[in-house]
């Protein structure tokens, strides 16, 4: 059978056995989630919905579900243009002066990152509490702690991309600091901070565990935590509502992936990762 | 430093001072609150009450904690036994093989995989929790169409097999960067080399394991590193399931470390144990660099 496997130019009955079984797995919660969003009457059951309505997908917009898109809107849009907006502030000067060991910093930055995020949270909650920034906010500005490291490496290596001389010309012409970035660096890095600005968005629209130990209020609840919270709960639990909301919360992450795919790959590349 | 620097900067040399100072105090944050979850490991500071206020050093004693109270080292079990069936068995190997077999395929099936493994992918991990909660519930999928047809009663499966539940959600989840790294590790490997080994007369086997695993060992070590951080530190997927119940069947160490430091309050402890599963990872990642580096 092994032989089977890899004889790459005909694979076997076996393999495509083996396949579609795998591909089941994948596809059938999916299909599941589908049925019972677009069924206003389901019962969480595998079934052919009896009615078809968008009536899942209102109620799972409107009322705390509503707020909930709206919070987690807010949270993922403000991590992620903070976190653009402070990078790209430091990573022009990073990028251009030189100053010693930067690269060295930078990259024990982002290592120190890897490590695992529940290690500095226990401060952050405590310096969040003293400040009283346990709400969006802090969750904004916890996040793009966070994420500064590996997002000033990006952009730092996206303006080393800008060629100098496009900025001397610029300079001799009579351009001003703020003129040169606005009108050179900035365009020319455009894909880049894209690319950042988008990542950031989903890393935050994702987050769990920051909202789950500094949201203090149902009303400052993003989806991430009114999903959890909804289907944790005992009792009856309105499938078809939960599933019209998964699929409004997965939507953005999803969407931007496809969105910005080609961008990915020279993102990536400029990082220079090998792997 | 005797580097000349351009002019449309020399004149702004403030500008661009001031421009990085958010930056500069943000990662002095990151830094500042990284030394003080260490600092945090050497008092028995509490979430509420009296000593959340007046705490005190207490030395090693959150240390030596780990070891003589129950709960770390039954944690760090678990948590060993998630990374290594969900990450290593499951979504390494799983990723491979879908990589390997699916790569000559001009199928509709090939499609479908890789665009739901993906969907896997991206979801966010509460999406995935809700999923596999609703599926293997007792009057979920798995119960609808394999268990009550088959004659048996329906099986609360969170509640039986808890920790095999998480794991298969893990895999489901998280397949598709190791497929995806791999599909690009493959497409190096070149044709004439494999095809060479063939006309030697290797079999299918030997040509994987003696040609075409040496080649990509690089781009193993890189996942391995990966994604065994990724899994070991990971919490929502598994905190959203099952809560690290029942019991304590799913506790891994970052839902013991969270239950620690927000529920019981130990934020001391709490410090101790995240200080812990940093020098853990830290290990684990050296061992893999050196995999990493290694000439063959």
């Amino acid at each position: 059978m092994a032989r089977e496997v890899m004889d790459q130019d005909r694979p076997s009955r076996l393999t495509a056995l083996a396949l579609a079984f795998l591909a089941l797995i994948w596809v059938s919660p999916f299909f599941w989630l589908m049925t019972n969003a677009i069924d206003p009457a389901a019962t969480g059951q595998l079934e052919v919905p009896q009615s078809i309505g968008i009536d899942n997908f209102v109620q799972a917009l409107s009322g705390s579900a509503g707020r909930q898109f709206v919070n987690s809107m807010l949270i993922a849009a403000g991590t992620a243009t903070l976190t653009v907006v402070v990078a790209i502030s430091a990573a022009y000067p990073l990028s251009r002066m030189r100053i010693p060991g930067r690269n060295a910093f930078l990259w024990a930055l982002v290592l120190l990152r890897m490590l695992p995020a529940t290690g500095v949270i226990v401060p952050m909650y405590f310096a969040a509490q003293a400040a009283g920034l346990l709400n969006m906010m802090g969750i904004v500005l916890a996040l793009t702690i966070l994420n500064l490291p590996f997002t000033l490496l990006l952009l730092k290596n996206f303006f080393d991309t800008v060629p100098i001389e496009l900025e001397e010309a610029a300079y001799v012409e009579g351009a001003s600091l703020w003129t040169i970035l606005i009108k050179i660096v900035l365009p020319l890095s455009k894909a880049g901070i894209a690319v950042v600005w988008f990542f950031s968005f989903t890393g935050a629209w994702n987050e769990f565990l920051l909202p789950l130990i500094f949201s203090r209020t149902e009303a400052g609840f993003p989806m991430s935590i009114g999903l959890y919270s909804a289907f944790g709960r005992q009792g009856s639990i309105d499938y078809g509502f939960l599933a019209a909301f998964s699929i409004i919360y997965a939507a953005p992450a999803v969407g931007v992936y496809f969105l910005l795919r080609r961008n990915m790959n020279t993102g990536f590349a400029g990082v220079g990762v090998k792997g | 430093m005797k580097y000349q620097l351009h002019p449309w900067l020399a004149s702004n040399l403030w500008v661009l001072v001031a421009l990085a100072i958010p930056a500069i105090f943000l990662i002095g944050a990151l830094l500042y609150f990284t030394g003080w979850a260490l600092a945090f490991s050497f008092t028995d500071l509490e979430l509420v009450g009296r000593k959340a206020v007046n705490w005190s050093w207490v030395g090693f004693d959150n240390y030596a904690r780990l070891f003589t109270r129950r709960g770390f080292l039954e944690s760090l079990w678990t948590t060993t036994i998630f990374s290594f069936f969900s990450a290593i068995v499951g979504q390494s190997v799983l990723g491979f093989l879908l990589a390997a077999t699916l790569r000559t395929q001009r199928s509709v099936l090939r499609g479908v995989i890789e665009a739901t493994i993906m969907l896997g992918w991206l979801v966010p991990d509460i999406v995935a929790a809700f999923l596999w909660s609703a599926t293997t519930a007792q009057t979920g999928l798995i119960n609808n169409l394999i268990i009550t047809p088959l004659g048996f009663e329906p099986v609360n499966f969170i509640n039986e097999f808890a920790l095999p539940v998480v794991i298969i959600a893990n895999i489901w989840k998280g397949t598709a960067w190791s497929y995806l790294l791999f599909s690009a590790a493959l497409d190096s490997v070149s044709r004439e080399v494999v095809e060479a080994a063939k006309v030697d007369g290797a079999t299918a086997f030997q040509r994987v394991w003696r040609v075409i695993l040496p080649i990509i060992r690089p781009h193993i070590a890189t996942n391995m590193l990966f994604i065994t951080i990724w899994t070991f530190t990971y919490f929502p997927l598994i905190y959203a399931l099952t809560g690290g119940g029942p019991g304590r069947q799913t506790e891994v160490l970052a839902i013991f470390l969270y239950k620690q430091s927000f529920m019981v309050g130990k934020l001391g402890y709490g410090s101790a144990i995240s200080v812990a599963m940093l020098v853990i990872v830290g290990v684990l990642s050296l061992f893999y660099l050196r995999l990493l580096k290694e000439p063959k």
